[in-house]
């Protein structure tokens, strides 16, 4: 798809230009953050490419909001914040613009997809696990992540995607119910053959 | 002794190592005293193990060169949303090919590094657009996966596919009628493909792609292919190859006829 700059709210342009008094993000963690972007984008993606586009354009919208970071903060979790909603921004403008091109499957719900290829799995459970995950809801699947494989506390989380503590914690209890249900009776076409 | 009420999102934090150190005995003792409560316990534990295990996994892989970079101080906010957009447009759509050879469980995976390393040289362009030609113009029945009767909801279809804005040139001057078109598979990027024909029922197709980044514009190409005459060109970043088994002057002049309506559109577009 085409994007202008003009109507992508993520390629705004920045009014301020940055000078020795534009605090700076400590860059090494920064880079330390990639690895847990990109598997918090796959998780809400679903799909390797669209998940490293929605690092990159997480760290870009990280730069141009680097005087709301607070030094000493958790890094980790306002860049979560922020993926999740550039996300957000992102499927909604999808839905935009596939509204009068019906005939391809839906850009804004891709086909999951394992979020590490399959040969890197020497467990069958895991990747069973995997793919099961896919058959969560976008909701669930991230809670799921944030809690359980990013061990952040429940008021962080609700922090990063704007919700109430008390809707995490039910999203979270549904999410873990589900994927233990989906897991103990896979569906046929999903049964991994060992 | 009385065990006090545990609630199912004490059962949560517990197994998260999130509830208050106060409360943390209560539920132990629960657990003591209530074997299927353990049970659940020690099933949830186990399966944030199997989550972190399966998940960790992602955290191994090698971060792509293009993703340090956006982690540097870009010179100036706006750049690196450019750069983003840069590279967003000379690098971006392999993956819908991979999408249609998913089989099974995400082929996908297993065949995108090799994808999107391999460059396509013009002269395997050509010899693609060549055989995917052959292979359907010689279709009768089903040459196209859209009719030219539905001319905009193909268009619509394969510039969301692509990526880019498709255009299906009219080459009625030169006594070719749109029949359709579909995409193709090619060696990295989705190809559209869009089929003409003459009243003799002479077929001719045009066939267009992403290049990758770093293929610069070239003249007028020829290359004879299986029999098939081929002209081919890249122009903006897009590679263009028109086939058909019509003589070389007269798909040299199609091809400009192609050429000439493509830049008057590219020349209308908003920017």
């Amino acid at each position: 798809m085409h994007r202008s700059a003009g109507s992508d709210p993520h390629l705004s342009i920045v009014t301020t230009p940055p000078g020795s008094d534009a605090p700076g993000l400590p860059q090494p963690d920064l880079v330390a953050a990639i690895p847990r972007l990109r598997r918090y984008a796959r998780v809400l993606t679903g799909e390797a490419s669209r998940a490293d586009d929605l690092v990159q354009d997480t760290l870009a919208r990280g730069w141009e909001k680097r005087r709301m970071w607070r030094s000493g903060s958790d890094l980790r979790a306002w860049l979560f914040t922020i993926m999740h909603n550039v996300y957000v921004n992102q499927l909604a403008m999808l839905k935009r613009e596939s509204a009068n091109v019906s005939i391809d499957a839906d850009p804004a719900n891709p086909a999951w997809q394992l979020p590490v290829r399959a040969n890197q799995i020497d467990r069958v459970e895991l990747l069973e696990l995997m793919q099961q995950m896919g058959r969560l809801s976008r909701d669930q699947r991230e809670v799921l992540l944030l809690a359980a494989v990013e061990e952040l506390r429940y008021e962080e989380i609700a922090g990063i995607l704007s919700i109430p503590v008390g809707t995490v914690m039910s999203r979270l209890s549904r999410a873990r119910n589900n994927l233990r249900q989906l897991v103990a009776e896979p569906a046929p076409g999903l049964r991994v053959v060992k | 002794m009385k065990t006090m009420p545990i609630s199912d999102a004490d059962i949560h934090a517990y197994v998260d190592g999130r509830l208050p150190a106060a409360r943390v005995a209560g539920v132990d003792e629960a657990l003591a005293n209530d074997p299927a409560l353990a049970a659940r316990v020690a099933e949830m534990r186990t399966q944030n193990a199997a989550l972190r295990d399966a998940f960790d996994l992602v955290l191994d892989e090698p971060i792509p060169e293009h993703l340090l970079a956006a982690a540097v101080p870009p010179p100036s906010g706006r750049s690196i949303a450019a750069r983003a957009l840069r590279y967003r447009r000379a690098l971006p759509f392999a993956f819908g090919i991979a999408a249609t050879l998913v089989v099974g469980f995400s082929l996908g995976w297993l065949v995108r590094d090799a994808l999107i390393e391999r460059t396509g040289t013009p002269t395997s362009f050509a010899r693609q657009a060549a055989f995917a030609h052959a292979l359907y113009a010689a279709d009768a029945n089903r040459p196209v996966e859209i009719w030219a009767n539905e001319e905009k909801r193909l268009v619509g279809w394969l510039t969301k596919r692509l990526g880019f804005q498709v255009h299906a040139p009219d080459l009625t001057s030169v006594g070719f009628l749109l029949v359709g078109g579909r995409l193709v598979a090619g060696n990295e990027k989705p190809t559209a493909l869009l089929m003409y024909e003459n009243a003799a029922k002479e077929r001719l197709s045009l066939q267009v792609r992403k290049q990758t980044s770093g293929s610069g514009e070239t003249a007028f190409r020829y290359a004879h292919e299986n029999g098939l005459g081929v002209f081919y060109w890249i122009d903006d970043s897009c590679g263009y190859a028109l086939s058909g088994n019509v003589d070389r002057a007269q798909l040299l002049k199609i091809a400009h006829v192609v050429y000439g309506q493509l830049a008057a559109a590219d020349a209308a577009a908003p920017k």
